[in-house]
């Protein structure tokens, strides 16, 4: 159970989403309680029946978390490339624009400027 | 404005737009503190699934409760719990909350469960307890049924001259997965109702 659990942790981690490993895990959990109540009273049958129903669980758990957790690396290395693609994109537009804008603005200024200074000279 | 002042406010503005359009890339590498504390909640409900109306008066083999169990995870990811449920008499010592130490007092009944972040567990105890007199000065519980499992207890306790009565403790500890470790540690937190075993 503590495997499956730790193999859950891991996908989580990367992003994957665990809420329906969460709910066998419960399903297990609550069969191993079982098991570990039944030997403290003596029904070692019970028990037995009860930890391997859990084990069985645990043990499809883990290879789904494992599953979960390559699509979710998977789907991050798409997202992280998308994203400096896309940053990379918008850099490079705000650079232009700034140069451009700046020697737009530069020309119109000095424009102005040499027209206020012929504005001035013929009063 | 001269044109240098100018020349500066496009800079600036020209800096953020350009921070503006690299924060998608930035998000990889910028990771924030989450805020806030990570913990657990732990509860215990009465009857009417309020603060109040606890079993206390517990006459033999009636079945008390049910009386509610909760956690919350605030702990930031899934955690993996385990709640056990003990019995004890005045004298057997509760968890330690100075050590951190759990009661040594073997456990009853246990469950066990995965909380992703933010989720609520509750669950439903009703107890059934045996108990018999003796001589009037003692009491002994046999055995404990909780939610329909019987567990032998075997356990004693003698008059409490100051409540008067009998009294034993049904209390839950909750415990918590460590990934470190490999194994379930005792969390430093429990909940408790006092039961007076006087009527019979």
């Amino acid at each position: 159970m503590a495997q499956a659990y730790e193999a859950v942790l891991d996908a989580e981690r990367s992003g994957a989403d665990v809420s329906g490993l969460l709910v066998r895990l419960n399903d297990a959990a609550a069969l191993l309680s079982e098991a570990r109540m039944a030997f403290e009273v003596g029904d070692f049958e019970e028990a037995t029946r009860f930890a391997e129903s859990a084990s069985e669980v645990g043990y499809e758990v883990v290879d789904d978390a494992e599953l979960l957790e390559i699509e979710a690396n998977n789907a991050q290395v798409h997202r992280s490339g998308r994203f400096l693609v896309t940053s990379a994109l918008g850099v490079s537009t705000v650079l232009v624009a700034s140069l451009l804008g700046y020697e737009f603005f530069k020309r119109r200024y000095y424009k102005r400027m040499s027209k206020k200074s012929s504005k001035a000279g013929q009063l | 404005m001269k044109f240098e002042d100018y020349r500066a406010l496009f800079l600036v503005a020209s800096l953020v737009s350009g921070v503006l359009a690299a924060s998608p890339a930035l998000s990889l590498f910028v990771s924030f503190p989450t805020s806030g504390e990570s913990f657990s909640e732990f509860w215990l409900l009465g009857l009417d699934h309020r603060a109040e109306s606890y079993p206390f008066n517990v006459s033999v083999d009636e079945t008390n409760g049910p009386i509610y169990l909760g956690v919350r995870n605030h702990m930031g990811s899934s955690k993996y719990y385990m709640v056990y449920v003990k019995l004890r008499n005045q004298t057997q010592p509760l968890p330690d909350g100075s050590t951190g130490k759990p009661s040594p007092v073997p456990p009853l009944y246990e469950f066990q469960f995965f909380l992703s972040d933010d989720e609520v567990w509750e669950h439903p105890v009703t107890f059934v307890i045996h108990y018999t007199s003796s001589q009037n000065d003692s009491v002994v519980v046999h055995y404990t049924s909780i939610n329909g499992v019987r567990f032998p207890v075997n356990s004693s306790s003698i008059w409490d001259w100051e409540r008067n009565g009998f009294y034993y403790q049904l209390f839950f500890e909750l415990w918590l997965y460590n990934t470190a470790s490999h194994s379930f540690q005792y969390y430093d937190r429990f909940v408790g109702i006092w039961l007076n075993m006087t009527v019979f």
